[in-house]
């Protein structure tokens, strides 16, 4: 089926999501605008006015009453989801590379890039006390040294007790939200992860490396488990509801694309089994890498944002949902 | 015993330092007697200068060094001191010309000088152009001198008085050399390197290429196959080894330092090589052949001139081997690697030459001078009778092409309507060019020559290795065609079709003819269109995205089209195509460098079995396809059984996780007050809704 193309953004895309019940998309972009959509059919919702520089992450809560964004003017902002008016504005010392809410949307957590001599950091509020939103006083706060290498991704594990967080080095980290101690390591990758999506159970997660890679790890253990191999830097990968399925989006990166034509740069979103680690089919579309992608919660459809500034919202053909694999 | 001593006072220096920097508790230590480390009286040394410093008596002088500089000069003149001042005089003019004379030396007896003297050159190069060009001097009537190295008087003395006869090596089996061809399968082998040239492993094209046999650093830059396929030749900075037999063990070795270019001969009895560091005024090593199977030395050549590579071109026997001088072909002969009939062909002004590749036949050209026309020879080897001569006029430039099957050569020659006399260089500049091509028929009485011409620029040319069609690209990006022609027997050439508008640069036709590939290598980005030329129809169009190389196998079922490390530096693959351009298997290597089929000898058969073939070719095809279907089906079961296993192995996480999620039920329901999202619950069963506007209300009265 012809992809609905969401165009409303003027620069390229960083980030998207659904939310839980999957009729919403939500979407950032290095212009300061987050969109929010119709996953149906590709009408424009709203948008979220009131940051000042890219937008690197964004994220909603469970119930669809709150979103969160982080951006590089050194802001996070927490929005109402109904009329996209902006609750709480956290100031940072860097650019906010990643947001989430926890699992009960009590907490949000945020990690900081390390620039002009301010080191990586992870914070984490808990949003029902207003006090600590207002005076960007945070209910724990971690850092990571400067000689140490920078987060690049990080989403919430184990419900509300855990972070995990990916390392520009390749590396991956449990930090205990209480503590703000390190649980656990594992070095995931050779190069830097750019993206961490769990399983929807939450027992698994997928991890897209720039080492052209992406693999699946046990949440609890850290233990890598399938990888899943490509001839480019992985921005993306998404684990299917439904099926034994994960989609890869990446390509060439970003600033050699302008030497290379479309077709060197492998800009399709890649589907494998999960579990026989196997390419089984490829969509093609995004003239540029694709820097994020999701699954939509039943499974059914799945949408990606590239460095062409376009969200393209795939629904699957009838073909896609009666192939099995044979086994 | 010195050095012993001296190490003492060393240890005690530094610990007398030592003590320095510390506490002066230590004073008690210091204080300790010293151990007597002299000799004692009755002491005898039995160590050798030998064993102390061997190393240092190594590098001493020796009596002959240097001496390769100095020559003795035999049989001149005995000759009083009256005399001697002007023999000096005579002998320093002649071989001053050879270098600097550093010193000179005239033994004598008497007064008389002895008839023999030293002379001392600054370079033993120098001495020994000397030695090379005054040997057999004559000076006069009664003095004609003798000539020799100081050094050769050493070796000589050496050479043993009795003749030893040479051991015969004894017979090692090395196996069965043509093993792979026994494969049942009749899967053919390649050699690829990879890993930047870190590894280079053997693969059997079988359904899915695996490997025979993988090494690292096997070779230093690349492989080469000989042309039957019996061995892989590897390149060492020392020379050339070879590889065979079922497990690719050595089979021989070839030591030529710095070895850079090989070639065999066709039938797989020599060794050519080439290296551009080795050679010597006085044994020729630039090149050397080899026999492959002894590693015995044939003979070296020099290597004067500038010339592309084979310079030693083999007729397709091996029996005979030539190479292209200036004004002349010189042919020389096996085994007595001797110039045949003692003489080269003078041929004023030749351009280039090539053998037949079936007949011991040579095609030559020269070019045009003052009012001879320019001329294409055919000779016999080894009468040297011309079969045929073809004058050409106004030729800027030829080029020949031999049909694999030698039943045809064309010669391409480039032609031009005015020819202008450059200024400043003695050159001829070209206007009007157009081309041509003379089709020799070898087999028929006298040769007759047909001729095809074509006004646009010719890209590429090649024949059919069997059959008698040939094929051409033409043109200029982006109007490129490519035409193919068909020979009939009674001298007609047929134009059988053009395709135009492609994008190809190069030809590559099946070894059994009938398909070809027209390519779009490198700058055209790796199109490939797959013809069958029977009846002239496209098969398939397809790319392999910025291909480096097309390969067909040896028998002309498969196709490899590569992307090399070495052209390209992503993407390094090479993938396997059918002859009608399916694509078979897709292999991505790292750093993927060259991939190379293993050729095949020619086959048995003899023309009435391969026709008796062709004939049941139904009754093959279906034992063959019963087969084909058969090895799928093993495959696909081996395949399953992998993924039942990986399925089985997943399940059993997955169901302990399922229970650890079930268990962590009440958390999540808690956090979420109460509200349970386990299941995905879908508000995606809208309806769509039709509403209706009321825009505007009209009322229009009727009169």
């Amino acid at each position: 089926m012809k992809p609905i193309m969401l165009h409303g953004h003027e620069r390229s895309i960083t980030q998207i999501k659904y939310n839980r019940e999957g009729d919403l998309i939500y979407s950032c972009a290095k212009d300061s605008q987050p969109n929010v959509w119709y996953s149906l059919n590709g009408e424009r919702l709203g948008t979220f006015d009131g940051h000042n520089g890219a937008v690197w992450c964004i994220d909603v809560d469970w119930n669809t009453t709150k979103v969160l964004t982080g951006a590089a003017d050194n802001t996070c902002k927490l929005w109402d989801a109904q009329t996209g008016q902006c609750v709480s504005t956290l100031e940072t010392k860097t650019a906010v590379r990643s947001c989430g809410f926890s699992f009960s949307a009590n907490y949000i957590m945020l990690t900081t890039d390390k620039t002009m001599g301010h080191p990586c950091e992870i914070f984490i509020f808990d949003v029902r006390d207003g006090g600590q939103l207002l005076s960007g006083d945070p209910l724990q706060k971690v850092s990571i040294p400067i000689s140490d290498s920078k987060i690049t991704s990080a989403i919430w594990a184990g419900l509300d007790e855990n972070i995990l967080t990916g390392h520009e080095n390749g590396e991956l980290r449990q930090y205990e939200m209480k503590t703000g101690d390190m649980l656990n390591t594992s070095k995931g990758h050779n190069k830097q992860i750019n993206d961490i999506q769990p399983s929807k159970d939450g027992m698994f997660f997928i991890t897209a490396s720039k080492d052209f890679t992406a693999k699946l790890f046990d949440m609890e253990t850290l233990e890598p488990l399938k990888t899943y191999k490509t001839e480019r830097p992985v921005n993306s990968a998404s684990i299917s509801p439904l099926f034994d399925h994960v989609v890869l989006g990446g390509g060439q990166e970003a600033m050699s694309v302008t030497t290379t034509s479309t077709r060197i740069g492998k800009f399709d979103a890649r589907f494998f089994h999960e579990i026989f680690e196997e390419e089984y089919g490829s969509v093609k579309g995004h003239f540029g890498p694709i820097n994020s992608l999701s699954f939509h919660p039943d499974g059914k459809s799945y949408s990606s944002g590239g460095e062409d500034g376009y969200v393209r919202v795939h629904y699957f053909d009838q073909t896609y949902l009666d192939f099995r694999f044979e086994y | 015993m010195r050095i012993a001593s001296k190490m003492a006072a060393g240890t005690e220096g530094k610990r007398s330092r030592k003590s320095e920097s510390q506490n002066e508790d230590e004073d008690e230590m210091e204080m300790e007697e010293e151990p007597d480390f002299s000799d004692p009286d009755d002491f005898v040394d039995d160590v050798t200068d030998e064993e102390l410093l061997g190393d240092l008596l190594k590098k001493k002088p020796k009596a002959t060094d240097g001496i390769d500089n100095v020559i003795v000069v035999d049989n001149i003149p005995e000759v009083g001191p009256e005399r001697l001042e002007k023999l000096k005089n005579v002998v320093k003019k002649l071989y001053s010309k050879f270098g600097k004379v550093v010193n000179d030396f005239y033994p004598m007896d008497g007064d008389k000088t002895k008839g023999y003297m030293f002379l001392e050159f600054s370079s033993p190069l120098h001495a020994q152009e000397a030695v090379k060009m005054t040997n057999g001097y004559k000076l006069d009537k009664q003095h004609t001198f003798a000539v020799n190295l100081f050094s050769d008087f050493e070796r000589f003395k050496n050479i043993p008085e009795t003749w030893e006869e040479p051991e015969i090596k004894p017979y090692e089996d090395k196996g069965n050399l043509r093993g792979w061809l026994l494969n049942k399968d009749c899967y053919d082998q390649f050699s690829v390197i990879y890993d930047a040239g870190e590894k280079t492993a053997i693969f059997q094209n079988s359904q899915e290429p695996t490997k025979v046999e993988e090494r690292a650093r096997w070779t230093e830059t690349y492989v080469r196959w000989s042309p039957q396929g019996t061995y892989l030749a590897t390149f060492h900075q020392k020379g050339i080894a070879l590889w065979g037999g079922e497990k690719f063990v050595q089979m021989a070795r070839f030591s030529h330092p710095g070895v850079q270019l090989i070639d065999f001969s066709p039938c797989e009895r020599y060794l050519v090589t080439f290296s551009p560091l080795t050679d010597n005024r006085e044994d020729p090593q630039a090149i050397i052949i080899w026999d492959v199977r002894t590693g015995q030395k044939k003979r070296g050549f020099h290597c004067e001139s500038q010339t592309t590579w084979p310079i030693f071109k083999w007729s397709p026997d091996g029996l005979y081997f030539a190479r292209m001088n200036p004004d002349a072909i010189s042919v020389y002969e096996t085994p007595s690697f001797g110039l045949l009939d003692k003489k080269s062909l003078k041929i004023t002004s030749i351009k280039d030459f090539s053998w037949s590749p079936t007949d011991n036949m040579i095609a030559y050209w020269v070019p045009e001078e003052s009012n001879t026309p320019a001329r294409v020879t055919l000779i016999e080897i080894p009468s040297r009778k011309e079969l045929c001569v073809r004058n050409l006029f106004n030729v800027a430039d030829a080029k020949m092409h031999w049909q694999k099957s030698g039943d045809h050569l064309c010669v391409k020659v480039d032609r031009y309507s005015k020819a202008k006399k450059m200024e400043e260089k003695d050159q001829l500049k070209y206007s009007g060019i157009y081309f041509n091509f003379e089709l020799f028929r070898i087999r028929e009485k006298q040769i007759p020559v047909d001729k095809v011409e074509t006004k646009e620029q010719v890209l590429a040319f090649a024949w059919e290795p069997v059959n008698n069609k040939f094929a051409f690209i033409h043109g200029e990006n982006p109007r490129i065609g490519v035409s193919f022609y068909a020979i009939q027997p009674k001298g007609k050439v047929e134009h059988l079709k053009t395709f135009d508008k492609r994008v190809a640069n190069h030809l590559f036709w099946s070894p059994n003819g009938q398909f070809i590939v027209l390519a779009g290598l490198r700058s055209m980005n790796g199109v490939l269109e797959f013809i069958d030329t029977q009846d002239m129809t496209v098969m398939a169009q397809t790319e392999h995205f910025m291909a480096t190389d097309v390969e067909w196998d040896p028998t002309g079922r498969y196709v490899t089209s590569a992307v090399s490390w070495w052209g390209h530096k992503v993407d390094n693959a090479f993938w396997i195509w059918n002859f009608q351009g399916n694509l078979v298997a897709k292999q991505a290597l790292e750093r993927f460098c060259q991939l190379m089929w293993r050729p095949r000898p020619p086959s048995l058969l003899t023309e009435k079995q391969i026709k008796e073939i062709k004939r049941n070719f139904k009754t093959w095809a279906q034992k063959f396809e019963i087969e084909d279907t058969m090895r799928k089906m093993t495959a696909s079961k081996e395949m399953i059984e992998k993924r039942q296993a990986l399925m089985s192995d997943f399940s059993k996480l997955k169901e302990e996780k399922q229970k650890l999620f079930e268990e962590q039920k009440e958390l999540r329901l808690k956090l979420r007050g109460g509200v349970d999202t386990d299941a995905f619950d879908s508000h995606m069963d809208m309806e769509e809704e039709t509403i209706e506007f009321l825009v505007k209300v009209e009322e229009t009265i009727e009169e």
